[in-house]
Formats: structure tokens, C-alpha cells, sequence
């Protein structure tokens, strides 16, 4: 008698069991796959300091250089140069030597700079010579023509003289750093354009008086505090 | 990735920057940045008037240009000898930190757990009658106040006056307790008087520059252009010893990282091979220094009511010789992860009798649970070379705030301290008491609470009464939670005195608005131990009043006038007048008044109408008087003390179950916890919120990348925040960083609230944390 009702109650057991295995199996079954999205947050974005300090070795000698008023670039031939603000410049010379991915060729002037006088121009000096497949972006322009009209829209450069928060106080960046975290390479130096050389080069540590402003990327609202005690 | 600037640098090159310099330092004096500024300044209405800036504790001079009653610009002060016309962004738009729209314009009084205005005379009678009451119900010792190393001097004075000298409660301490308190500890061991020797003409001397733990790069910017300056000039050496890859490592010739608290093993590793190497100054070392050992194995304070006292023994040089031999640079390369290589290379330029050496250090060595002996460590080094009070050899602590110098540590600001001496001698509080106008008896010998224990006692119900002036402790305070839960306590009464809302106001049940920087009159003392001066220039908005004249008129309702005489249009000239008798010696003299307001500042000791640049040094400092080339009169037989102090592990290292170092820190664009900078657009918007930075490689492993929410969890919370991976900064393998600035990710929730057992300093930048990818 105790044996059968041993197996009796071990096969209820084993059906009280399957009952919840199979129920919960099947809701499990009803659920839709589903995984919820999150909001991505928006990233800032905060420079790398790499390359912050890599030509201040020449600041004295931007500093004392006579400025060459017949060969200095302006702010309009720089952009004119540029798909829009911000895009890599094209090359607007022909390239010594065709088969080469840029490096060395393109670094022998374009590294520290220096009068062309083919060019009756100042080589423009590359923020980051580090990196040195330079026609993966830089390409030349091989004709004038266009083949079909285009609707993209050049949208206006930042502008320069309008980036000071008080009068006299020094001026925010109002372009993105990446790639370009050296400042001196465009804004000291005979090729830097006339409007945005800098009057005073041996100062180095730029980004001490000037941050940047990431309005171009997305714009930043003003600080606001949230109380964390309120709802305690 | 990172290469130094200096690799690429060749010799000739160096030699035509040499020749350039020649010519250029002929052709611009000093700095020619205030010229350029001023071409472009619009030269309308605006009149300039000077003040120190109202940030950090370098103390640059600025020109405040205000119209119609308004601030509206900010240039640097050519005349400064600070800072010689630059400034930093920070300083460039401080003004805009008076004009943020959530100004606080009406004190605020909980009432049913809703602020209500109210008028200023309403809410300083209902201070003073809560305070009375606390004193009535829980004893002197249950009113508190906790200030600030941006108060000014007048601020930390009547503050003074009031609790110590009037109520009669050692209750007075400042958030430079946070932050200097190592370094004050530091000076008062080695050589029995607080501040630098030197100066920041320093800079102009030096050939080698050590950054020990400071990113100046971004916290001293404007320091950090003079360093610059004379690299592009003479061709000085600027080596960065630090645990973190910063702007500063950019931007040095040697970056030399080490494992966190492991400075302490490498200092003694730099003398021991100083003394092998036979690079100490025997002459200098005899006359002038003692050898000294303390107690060792001091504990980390992390338990409530946590004491101690070093017990300093005597000892000879033979004996340090002896305890030097465990640190061996071979034996410290194992501890601290810096080549015997390198610690040799750091020896040979500080032993090099031929080289001026000058090290600098600011929180790394202060925020440090063995920050005292780190800094004793330092000025050992210093010491043993003879490296020290002359120009261009010159051990520099640092500060962060405007007038921890000024106010915190010169009118004594803090628990054991008086304006001239500490509260435990009976001679400092007779002298204290007789310009105080108060009974002797009235200054209690024992010192009371340190910041941390400080905000225990507000926990435990110890402390009843707290009155909070221009700080931010609910962001700032380690291990926060436990405090922020403490300060919300059945009664406890919290005053919080600030210009906006803050996490701290927040938890206030009245809050005061505060008349901020040049809409009232003032003074702060910098790190060069130089003391400014700055005039109200603009009206404070709606009823703000200054800190000083908050106190004042709370003294008057508690029954002080008499010793609370000043006048609304004078009491600043009455209280600094007063404030220097204090000081009235050869060691500590102060500038009077009308020479402050005459030049950008003057360095105490101000003796015959003079600033003394190097202290203990007998050709500078009239206060010499044994006959010698040096006298270290801050002890009693007139010599420093190099101390024998070992390697001790921090309170809490990485383990298996939290493997990463947590360190904490600043940014360039913000002043400590954002209630200011965040607050002026270019600012916020140059660096909006926290982040966590890692190291690529745990990056990688952990598969984060830049924006990614991280979880960092230690044994007192978690807190989820951005990642930030090669940007700003880049920490060792297995060690994350954090700032401190954003109120909205207070990652102070879980830092760890051990402090260094000699100074009651927190250690903010160790603890160990768990990492995971949120």
C-alpha cells in the first residue's frame, strides 16, 4: 500500500511539474522578441591632446618672422579650397610623383612649410604628418568642368572676429579639432591666412585661453540644474 | 602613440631657437599679450579696475572693465607680476559668473519643506536665534561654521572672531582642509612655519622643472605659460612625474608615469641615490637640517572619532643613511613601476650642483593618505642638495583657491588654529584674545573637529548647527552619501551662504545670497604668499550681501557689538587693520592697505616697505638673525628637518573583486564644482558634462567605447557616466579618471573618505572601483 502510494504521489509530482514547465514554456513562447531601444546619448566631444604641442619649437621663429605681404594667403583662397568648412582640401597643384600614397612626397614641403617659388606660395603646414596616406582624402583636381550640376549646399565658414563672449576676451573655436589639435600648423606661419594668424604664437598652450565651442556638432544648452532631493 | 615633442627636436635646432631667443627676449620683455589685447578693445565707456582673479590660487591680476554699472569685460593686468597680462579662459569670462539667470537674490527659508522668501533682517534674526538656541540646548560645541578657501580675508577673520574668540567653539573649518591642509602639515614638520620659501620668479631661475602629481597644464594655466616661456627662452627641462597622460606629458620633455602612492617609495629612492652618488651638500646639511623619524603605520581615519599624534624622535644621518638602503632604485622599480633608469635620471638632475631645481605639485601630493610625508619626502630631496630658498631652487606647493593661502591658512581658519599661533598655546590665545577684545578664558584650548570628522559629528547629531559660506560640500565631500544623509537629519539647522542653487543649498534649511567678488570689497593671499586687494565695483543683485557683513551682522544679534564695531562703508579697512596686529613681526608682517591698493599685491613678510621673495634666506628675509646664509627661524634651534619617512600602501587598493584605481580630478574649463563656470556658456559649452576616462587597452577588453555608459561601482556606491577614451586624458592600464565638476554625476557618492592621519586630508585620487560596461 505505502509503495503504490509512493509511485502515486511521485507521478503527481511529475505532473505538477510538466504542467508548470509546459505553461511557463508556452508563455515564454507568446513574448514578442523585443528588445527595447535606448536613446543613444549625445556624445561631446572632447579633443584629444595629442599632437597639442608638436610645433611649438618654431614659435619663437613664427613669432620674430617678418610678415611677406606680397605671398600671404587669405581666409576666402582657404575655403575656396574646401568642399565646404571643415572638409579636407583638395590639391591644387599636380602631384610630383603619381604613384605614391603621399607621404614622403607630399611631406617634404607640406611638414614644416616654406616659400614654393613655382607656386609663388608658402606651403601650407599639415596638422597631422603622422598621418600619411595623404590622397586617401587630399585628391587634386584634374579639371575645371563639373560633370552634372549638383544641389549640394556650401554652407558659410565660421567667421572670424565674431567669437569673442566679451569685447576683448579671446576668441572660442568655432571649428571641430579632430585631426586638427595643432594649432599653430594653420594660424602661425607664412602660409596661415592672413585673418586668422595669430598675433602672438609664443604662447603655446592655446587651448588654455581658447575652448572650443561644439556648436557645429550639436548645439550645447545652457547648463541646467536638476534638484536631486525634490522628490525625497 | 604619444611621442614627446622634444624626440623630434634636434640639437641645431635647439641652438637657432637659442639665438632667436636672444634676440626676441631683447626685442619683448615679459609677456607682449597686453598690448595685442588692448589694440582691439573698444575704448567707449569702459573704465579698468584691478582685482585678483577669483578662481585658482596662482592669483593673477586682472582688469575688470565695467560700464553703466555692469561688468563687461576682463583683460589681463600688464603690471601683475603674476601673470604679466594673460590669463585663462576661466579668468578671461569670470565675469559672466555674476550674471547667470538663477542668481540668488532673496534669502530662502524651509518652511513645511518649501523655500519661502523672506528679508535679509528676517533670516539673520532667525540665524542668531538658532544659534542661540542650539548653544542653549547642545553647548558651544554644537554650532559650527564651515567656510572656504574663497572666502576673503575679512570673510575668514569676523568668521574667526566670532566662533572662536566670541562664542568660544574651536568649530571653524574650511574646505581647505580638502585640499591643503598636507601642505601646511608639510611646512609646519619640515620647517616649523607654513608657506613657500620661494616665489613665482622662481620660474625665471630654474633649469629643471619637476611637475610631482600636477597637471598644470590645465589647473595652473597661466603658471604653467611662464614655464613655457622660459623653455622657448633658455631651453629649461620640464619633466612630468605623475600616474595620468595629461596636456601637461604633451607638453614635457619627460613623461614618467608611476604607480598610484608609490611617489612615496620613489622620493626615497631619488635621496638614496643622492647620498650614494655623493650629491649632497655636506656644508649646507650640517648647518642647517636635523634628522627626524615618526610614528609609522598611522591607520587611514576611516573610523569616526579616529585620533593621532607622531611622536618625532631625533636621529642621526648615519641612521637615515641605514633606512635608505630599502630603497634602492633596483627595490623601487618592483614597488613603483618606474625604471631604476628613470629614478637615476631624476637623481642626476636633482643632484646636479650645476642645475637650478625647482618641483611643483599641487593635489597629487596633497590629496594623498601619506600626504604629509610625501611632501616631507620632497623637501628632503631639496634639503639634502641644498636645493632651497634661493632663486631658482625652490620646492612650490601649489594652491587651488584664490586665498587658501589668505584667509584659510594665514587668519587660521581652521580647528587648532589662531590668526598667529594654534589654540592649544596659551600665549597664542592670550595674544589672540587682547586684540579680540574678548576674556582669555573665552578661546578653548582643544581643538574640535577637522572637516571630515566634522561632518561625522553632524551625523551623529554631535555638531546641531552647521552655517555653510562659498562652498559646495554636498559635491565635494568624500564618500558623500553618508554626509548629504547625516546633513538632512532631524534637527540639524543648516545655513547655506552661496550666489545659485547648488546640491548644498539643497539641503539648507536658510539660505543666505552672497554679494560675490567685486560686488563687495576684499582681499585674498595667493600662493606666493602675495596678498591683493580689489575695490566693489558693481552693485550686488537684489538683496546679496557679503560673508563678511552676514557674520557681522549675526555677531551684533548674538550680543558682540563690541567687538563687532564696524562700520557698513569701512568695516573691511577697520577688520584688515585690525587683522595685521596678528601678524605684527618681522616673520609675518603684512602690507597695510593703502599699499595694497596702490600695487598689484604685496608678499608678506612685508618688513620696511618691502616683500620679502625668499624666506630663511639672509640675503632676502630681514627675519634672519644667526649670522649665517640661512636660518630656518620656524624651529626653535633654526633648522629644517629632513624626515626618514617609509612606503606605506593607500586604504584601499585594487583586489580581485574592485581590480581598478579610481583618481579624481579637475578640468581647464571649470572651477572645482561647476556652480560658477558651468554657468557661463563658453565653459559649459566647451565641456558639458562628466566622463570616465579609461585606458585604451581596458577599453578594448571591456569592448567600451568613447560615449559608451560605464558602471563604476566601489564598496560605497556605483555611478554610471560616459566614457571618454584618448581624449583629454589617458590614465595607466587598469586605472580610470574622473572629474569632480558635474553635480549630476557626483562620483564623490563613491570615493572612499580615508585621509592622511597628520593633516585630516581626504585622499580623492585612490580608491578601488570595479569597472563594467553599463
Amino acid at each position: 500500500m505505502k509503495k503504490r502510494l509512493g509511485i502515486i504521489s511521485l507521478f503527481i509530482i511529475l505532473f505538477i511539474a510538466f504542467i508548470f514547465i509546459w505553461n511557463y514554456s508556452y508563455k515564454t513562447g507568446l513574448k514578442k522578441a523585443y528588445i527595447p531601444i535606448q536613446k543613444e546619448r549625445q556624445n561631446i566631444v572632447i579633443p584629444s591632446e595629442n599632437g597639442v604641442f608638436l610645433r611649438s619649437e618654431f614659435a619663437l621663429d613664427y613669432m620674430n618672422m617678418p610678415v611677406d605681404e606680397n605671398h600671404q594667403r587669405s581666409i576666402k583662397t582657404y575655403y575656396d579650397n574646401r568642399a565646404y568648412s571643415g572638409a579636407p582640401p583638395s590639391i591644387p597643384h599636380l602631384v610630383k610623383e603619381e604613384m605614391s600614397m603621399g607621404g614622403n612626397t607630399c611631406l617634404q614641403c607640406h611638414q614644416n612649410g616654406g616659400f614654393v617659388s613655382k607656386f609663388e606660395a608658402y606651403a601650407p603646414v599639415t596638422p597631422h604628418p603622422e598621418m600619411i596616406n595623404c590622397r586617401q582624402c587630399h585628391v587634386a583636381q584634374m579639371t575645371e568642368t563639373i560633370f552634372k550640376e549638383t544641389n549640394f549646399l556650401k554652407v558659410t565658414a565660421p567667421l572670424v572676429g565674431i567669437n569673442n563672449a566679451l569685447p576683448g576676451s579671446p576668441p572660442v573655436i568655432p571649428h571641430q579639432l579632430q585631426m586638427r589639435e595643432n594649432c599653430l600648423s594653420c594660424h602661425a606661419g607664412p602660409a596661415a591666412p592672413k585673418e586668422i594668424r595669430v598675433t602672438h604664437p609664443e604662447r603655446i598652450n592655446c587651448r588654455q585661453c581658447h575652448v572650443p565651442s561644439d556648436q557645429i556638432v550639436s548645439d550645447i544648452e545652457a547648463f541646467t540644474r536638476v534638484n536631486t532631493n525634490e522628490n525625497e | 602613440m604619444y611621442t614627446s615633442l622634444t624626440n623630434r627636436r634636434s640639437f641645431i635646432k635647439k641652438m637657432a631657437a637659442l639665438s632667436a631667443m636672444t634676440a626676441a627676449a631683447s626685442m619683448f620683455p615679459g609677456i607682449l599679450f597686453a598690448d595685442e589685447q588692448e589694440k582691439g578693445l573698444p575704448k567707449g565707456n569702459i573704465s579698468w579696475k584691478k582685482a585678483p582673479c577669483r578662481f585658482c590660487g596662482v592669483g593673477c591680476g586682472v582688469l575688470v572693465g565695467t560700464e553703466n554699472g555692469k561688468a563687461v569685460a576682463v583683460k589681463g593686468d600688464p603690471k601683475s607680476p603674476v601673470n604679466k597680462g594673460l590669463c585663462c579662459v576661466k579668468g578671461y569670462h569670470s565675469i559672466m559668473a555674476l550674471y547667470g539667470k538663477d542668481r540668488l537674490t532673496k534669502p530662502l527659508v524651509k518652511k513645511n519643506g518649501q523655500y519661502v522668501e523672506t528679508s535679509m533682517k528676517e533670516a539673520l534674526d532667525l540665524i542668531a536665534s538658532k544659534m542661540k538656541e542650539t548653544i542653549k540646548d547642545h553647548g558651544k560645541d554644537a554650532v559650527s561654521i564651515y567656510g572656504s578657501g574663497q572666502w576673503t580675508i575679512p570673510d575668514g577673520y569676523a568668521a574667526s572672531k566670532l566662533f572662536k574668540g566670541c562664542i568660544g567653539t574651536n568649530n571653524v573649518e574650511a574646505n581647505a582642509r580638502l585640499c591643503m591642509a598636507t601642505a601646511v602639515t608639510g611646512f609646519l614638520t619640515s620647517f616649523g612655519l607654513d608657506e613657500p620659501m620661494g616665489c613665482y620668479e622662481d620660474i625665471d631661475y630654474a633649469d629643471v622643472f619637476f611637475l610631482w602629481g600636477n597637471n598644470m597644464a590645465e589647473m595652473h594655466p597661466v603658471l604653467f605659460s611662464r614655464l613655457l616661456d622660459q623653455r622657448l627662452k633658455r631651453g629649461v627641462k620640464i619633466i612630468d612625474f605623475a600616474t595620468r597622460t595629461t596636456r601637461t606629458s604633451m607638453a614635457a620633455d619627460r613623461s614618467i608615469l608611476f604607480e598610484p602612492q608609490t611617489d612615496l617609495a620613489v622620493a626615497n629612492a631619488i635621496c638614496y641615490e643622492i647620498i650614494q652618488n655623493g650629491w649632497v651638500n655636506t656644508s649646507f646639511v650640517e648647518k642647517h637640517c636635523n634628522f627626524s623619524k615618526g610614528l609609522t603605520n598611522m591607520g587611514y581615519g576611516l573610523e569616526d572619532n579616529y585620533s593621532f599624534k607622531d611622536k618625532p624622535e631625533k636621529i642621526d644621518f648615519k641612521a637615515y643613511k641605514k633606512f635608505l638602503e630599502a630603497y634602492t632604485p633596483e627595490k623601487v622599480e618592483k614597488i613603483s613601476g618606474v625604471s631604476a633608469k628613470d629614478i637615476k635620471y631624476m637623481a642626476r638632475l636633482y643632484g646636479d650642483p650645476n642645475k637650478k631645481v625647482m618641483t611643483l605639485w599641487c593635489m597629487g601630493l596633497n590629496q594623498h593618505s601619506r600626504g604629509t610625508w610625501a611632501n616631507n619626502l620632497v623637501y628632503n630631496i631639496h634639503l639634502l642638495t641644498g636645493k632651497i630658498s634661493t632663486p631658482g631652487n625652490s620646492p612650490f606647493s601649489l594652491t587651488g583657491q584664490p586665498s587658501a593661502c589668505g584667509t584659510v591658512r594665514e587668519v587660521g581658519t581652521l580647528t587648532h588654529k589662531l590668526p598667529h599661533g594654534v589654540v592649544t598655546n596659551k600665549k597664542h590665545r592670550e595674544f589672540a584674545a587682547k586684540i579680540w577684545d574678548v576674556p582669555v578664558e573665552n578661546i578653548s584650548s582643544k581643538p574640535t573637529y577637522h572637516t571630515v570628522e566634522m561632518f561625522r559629528a553632524l551625523d551623529r547629531g554631535d555638531i546641531r548647527f552647521m552655517w555653510i559660506q562659498v562652498t559646495n560640500p554636498m559635491v565635494t565631500m568624500p564618500k558623500l552619501k553618508r554626509y548629504r544623509d547625516g546633513a538632512k537629519k532631524e534637527g540639524r539647522f543648516i545655513v547655506v551662504s552661496d550666489i545659485y542653487p547648488t546640491p548644498t543649498t539643497d539641503i539648507a534649511d536658510v539660505i543666505l545670497p552672497s554679494a560675490m567678488w567685486i560686488e563687495r570689497e576684499g582681499m585674498y593671499g595667493n600662493s606666493e604668499r602675495r596678498t591683493q586687494y580689489f575695490e566693489q565695483m558693481v552693485e550686488p543683485p537684489g538683496e546679496a550681501m557679503s560673508d563678511t557683513w552676514q557674520i557681522i551682522e549675526v555677531a551684533k544679534r548674538l550680543g558682540f557689538e563690541k567687538q563687532f564695531y564696524y562700520q557698513p562703508e569701512t568695516h573691511i579697512e577697520e577688520i584688515y587693520t585690525e587683522y595685521r596686529r596678528h601678524h605684527d613681526n618681522k616673520k609675518h608682517n603684512m602690507a597695510p592697505l593703502e599699499v595694497l591698493k596702490s600695487q598689484p599685491g604685496a608678499m608678506w613678510p612685508y618688513v620696511d616697505g618691502k616683500s620679502t621673495k625668499w624666506r630663511f634666506n639672509a640675503t632676502y628675509d630681514p627675519a634672519c638673525s644667526n649670522g649665517e646664509n640661512f636660518h630656518f627661524y620656524g624651529k626653535p634651534d633654526g633648522k629644517a628637518v629632513i624626515w626618514q619617512r617609509p612606503y606605506e600602501p593607500a586604504a584601499e587598493e585594487p583586489d580581485k573583486e574592485y581590480p581598478y584605481w579610481l583618481c579624481t580630478g579637475r578640468v581647464v574649463e571649470h572651477w572645482h564644482t561647476g556652480s560658477m563656470t558651468r554657468r557661463i556658456p563658453v565653459l559649459h559649452k566647451a565641456m558639458p558634462n562628466g566622463y570616465v576616462e579609461l585606458h585604451p587597452n581596458d577599453a578594448k577588453r571591456l569592448q567600451i567605447k568613447t560615449g559608451d555608459s560605464v558602471k563604476l561601482t566601489t564598496r560605497r556606491g556605483e555611478i554610471t557616466l560616459p566614457a571618454a577614451i584618448n581624449q583629454r586624458g589617458v590614465p595607466a592600464p587598469m586605472q580610470v579618471f574622473v572629474p569632480f565638476f558635474d553635480e549630476h554625476m557626483l562620483i564623490n557618492d563613491i570615493t572612499l573618505d580615508s585621509f592622511c592621519p597628520i593633516s585630516k586630508e581626504p585622499d580623492y585620487k585612490k580608491c578601488a572601483v570595479k569597472v563594467e560596461k553599463a
